[in-house]
């Protein structure tokens, strides 16, 4: 049980609620990428956010209601320092990093790592390369992040730009599209073992200078 | 994909905080919240100091850090005495940590399966942990320790047979049929009680007698490791405490999801039973006679305003509440039930007052959440330092774990603490330091007199009460065989509440020490329990559960020490003392309050943050969505880890 003062939450009537966290390396833009989500701005020197625990914007897909609620990391993944519970009930992880530093890539198999410990055995997973924009200074290839993506049977990877607003929002429907999909299924987790969905093919989309949507692996 | 750790951190800071225990974390996230640049360290790899949850691989590694018990970081200590100033002092702090002693395991599950089951080491294969020993220059203690430790680990022989390899990447299709497989050894019926929705159990036929049980190897153990959040305290939440409503007044409860304890028992006559403690279990008692329900019921109800009857007690004020409790014409059994499982006060020496104001106390926390008046965190008592830290975090707090400190730097003059000098060698000023007492010197606590926590964690094949719902929270009472011992508590958590893998129970054992954890907790362990074996047993024993696997230790208790034990403190800095032995977590948050009125008198504890759904951010042009933030709604339960979310929206509707 949770101790929720939320007696709103009764009135208004939203058909999916989902919790995200967003991690990866500090500085990779992730903060910048859910205040695009979130509120259609950029803004260009990001200040730690203060006080502010997750935000939430409101999708309607298929007609029906879905409310994001995205969980921004607080800086502790400054220090690797990321507590347990921010895992604990996430329906789905987006891990950023950024594609003009070569480190913040090669971090992401240790995210991954952490999201099979403490998250749920089904969380969605998905990859996001941001800073698009400086595809000139790019050190991380797209088909490298494919392979990772296909390595640990992540959900998707996307190129996103929050400066240039590339892709944001796709990766936020990608993800509500798929969540919905996945707590849609009747008798889920009752059947046999093949009709687990855990094989719901990569869709991966790189935005920019070269045309490389949809690239199934 | 160490570029995060180049980052160096910032040296000034209001608040330092060593130790990332409850009160220290309360303390944190209050001092954050009202506006202090906050610096939260911990020597150890991970959140909690003797308040965590560990895995069972992170638990075995726990135990090995105190079994090698070697005077690890004697040496280079030398670079802080260059840091400070002719004006200045330094006092070192403790370099090891002794607040854990007289470890014993004891592995009575089958280890007969093939060993090539790998074990995941969760303190020590963590990436992060190896990539901050590489950071450290080879002579540091840290780094050391870290090699002393895989020795070790490889010739630790008690149970760890597989190689402490990785193996973070077992996929969920994996686990999932190894789960599968567990069922196929079922051979008894499972029912599903009404509000067990938790997980979808196969049923069986149940053709084959005597009935078998289902049989947990060690290696299963193992592999399920990671199901177990193992507490190190063991303790529940009031549903009217201080915690909870702290949780809920700082909207930290946010964070942490909870259920409830399902049963209080018994222990009596060398049986356990269920006692009935709300008015709906009195009356659906049917251990109980007519003539019992109605002398328990009247008792009960005089004790929720006992205060306005003092004629019914006023008399008995010199007397011991089980003397008294034989003056209220109730029979043995609910003598004993009021005085062991209600009021909790097994001591002799508890009074008639104290008595009756614990009973008062169990009663208002009945029906706030559910049938009894305890709440568990799901994943264990660990969870809720942590929460406390995201909290601090939030509002601007950095956290570094695995960092230790070196000493504290004393202005002589204002005889005032300046700064700490960490194991890097590094200087960073703060206003006020908050220290954990383990992390102070010998030399410092020369004069302090400690009380002990005797311990005992068991891995169990069954519950103690064997219900229809195997998922059930209970808590148990053994009260002391002879006079002036003390009383055992006993928790014993199903797999529902996240701590241990299906099919098992994890039990708790707890009582203040008068020798070591074993001797003071073995025979109530042999009453309750027998130890596994692969042949038959007589049918008595077969009644009992058995036990797979068992830890006892004590624990240091400082809870009763006051701040002037200490020697030579500066008065800026201000001493949290580790877990008491109580039920509650009341200890804790008073510390924590006092101590942050005591630095901060004009600020508020802890108020309310904003609501984050009605934080704008510029030129943000749409509308606030008013809905609260917690529940999580679910259109379909989706397995068994999901499916407690959608049973909280229910609960939470039911209140």
């Amino acid at each position: 049980m949770q101790f929720s003062s939320s007696a709103r939450a009764a009135e208004e009537n939203f058909d999916y609620l989902f919790k995200i966290i967003l991690i990866g390396d500090s500085n990779v833009g992730k903060t910048c990428v859910v205040r695009h989500f979130t509120s259609g701005v950029y803004a260009e020197t990001q200040q730690n956010t203060i006080g502010v625990d997750f935000t939430v914007r409101a999708l309607e897909i298929n007609g029906k209601k879905v409310k994001m609620q995205v969980w921004d990391t607080a800086g502790q993944e400054r220090f690797r320092t990321i507590t347990q519970s921010y895992y604990r009930s996430a329906h789905a992880a987006i891990i950023a990093y950024d594609l003009t530093r070569r480190s913040t890539f090669e971090s992401v198999p240790h995210w991954i790592h952490e999201i099979e410990k403490y998250g749920a055995a089904n969380l969605v997973i998905m990859l996001i390369g941001n800073k698009c924009d400086m595809w000139e200074k790019r050190h991380v290839l797209f088909e490298d992040a494919c392979t990772l993506a296909e390595k640990y049977g992540l959900l998707a990877v996307l190129e996103t730009s929050a400066k240039e607003s590339k892709n944001i929002d796709e990766v936020f429907v990608l993800m509500a599209r798929e969540l919905m999909a996945r707590h849609s299924l009747p008798l889920y987790g009752e059947g046999p073992l093949g009709s687990l969905p855990l094989d719901s093919s990569p869709v991966l989309t790189a935005p920019g200078p070269r045309e490389k949507s949809q690239c199934t692996c | 994909m160490d570029n995060s750790l180049d980052n160096s951190l910032p040296t000034e800071f209001d608040v330092i905080v060593i130790g990332t225990g409850l009160p220290e974390s309360i303390l944190a996230a209050a001092c954050s919240r009202s506006g202090q640049r906050v610096l939260h360290l911990d020597s150890r790899s991970y959140y909690g100091g003797n308040w965590a949850s560990f895995s069972f691989s992170g638990l075995l590694s726990w135990l090995k850090e105190y079994q090698q018990n070697s005077d690890i970081g004697e040496e280079s200590t030398a670079a802080w005495q260059d840091m400070i100033h002719e004006t200045e002092e330094g006092i070192t702090l403790c370099k090891k940590d002794e607040t854990i002693q007289h470890t014993e395991v004891f592995c009575y599950a089958s280890q007969d399966m093939e060993d090539n089951i790998e074990e995941t080491d969760d303190l020590q294969k963590n990436p992060s942990c190896v990539a901050s020993s590489t950071l450290i220059k080879p002579l540091d203690s840290a780094c050391l320790s870290e090699e002393m430790h895989s020795l070790y680990v490889s010739s630790y022989e008690v149970p760890a047979k597989g190689t402490p390899e990785n193996n973070g990447e077992v996929t969920d299709i994996a686990e999932i049929l190894v789960k599968e497989e567990y069922c196929g050894y079922k051979t008894y019926k499972h029912r599903v009680s009404d509000g067990a929705k938790d997980e979808i159990k196969p049923i069986l036929e149940d053709n084959s007698d005597p009935p078998k049980r289902n049989r947990i190897t060690y290696s299963q153990i193992v592999e399920e490791g990671r199901r177990f959040n193992i507490d190190l305290v063991s303790k529940l939440l009031y549903s009217q405490g201080l915690l909870i409503d702290l949780l809920i007044k700082s909207n930290v409860s946010r964070y942490a999801e909870f259920k409830n304890v399902t049963r209080i028992l018994a222990f009596r006559e060398g049986k356990v039973e269920q006692v009935p403690c709300s008015r709906a279990d009195i009356f659906n008692s049917k251990e109980l006679t007519m003539v019992e329900k109605r002398m328990l019921m009247k008792f009960l109800t005089f004790c929720l305003d006992y205060e306005q009857h003092p004629d019914e007690y006023q008399a008995f004020t010199q007397c011991s509440f089980s003397e008294y409790l034989k003056t209220k014409k109730l029979t043995p059994s609910l003598q004993h039930f009021v005085l062991h499982s209600i009021a909790m006060m097994s001591e002799s020496s508890c009074t008639t007052i104290e008595g009756l104001k614990a009973t008062k106390n169990f009663l208002q926390c009945l029906g706030r959440f559910g049938n009894t008046p305890f709440l568990f965190p799901l994943y264990g008592q660990g969870e809720i330092p942590q929460c406390f830290c995201r909290m601090c975090a939030v509002f601007g707090g950095i956290y570094c774990l695995r960092h230790k400190v070196q000493c504290l730097v004393v202005d002589k003059e204002s005889g005032r603490c300046k700064a700490i000098i960490d194991h890097l060698g590094q200087r960073i000023n703060a206003k006020y330091f908050i220290v954990e007492d383990s992390y102070l010197s010998e030399e410092t606590c020369s004069n302090v007199q400690y009380k002990q926590i005797s311990r005992a964690v068991l891995i169990t094949d069954q519950s103690i009460l064997k219900t229809d719902s195997d998922q059930q929270i209970s808590i148990l009472i053994v009260p002391p065989v002879e006079p002036g011992a003390c009383a055992v508590r006993v928790t014993e958590l199903c797999s529902s509440t996240m701590t241990c893998m299906k099919d098992t129970c994890l039990v708790h054992l707890t009582c203040s020490s008068s020798k070591t954890a074993r001797e003071d907790l073995e025979s109530v362990v042999k009453k309750l329990f027998t130890p596994y074996a692969e042949t038959e047993i007589d049918k008595e024993e077969l009644a009992k559960p058995r036990l797979l696997w068992a830890l006892y230790f004590n624990m240091r208790d400082s809870s009763g020490v006051s701040r002037s034990s200490y020697n030579g403190l500066p008065s800026n800095v201000y001493v949290c003392t580790g877990p008491d032995c109580g039920l509650g977590n009341e200890h804790a948050v008073k510390q924590a309050e006092t101590l942050f009125n005591e630095i901060f008198p004009s600020e508020e504890f802890c108020p309310p943050p904003p609501n984050p759904e009605d934080v704008f951010f510029d030129g943000d042009d749409k509308q606030p969505e008013p809905l609260g933030a917690n529940t999580i709604i679910i259109a379909q339960p989706e397995s068994s880890e999901g499916s407690k979310n959608l049973e909280s929206s229910e609960k939470h509707l039911q209140n």
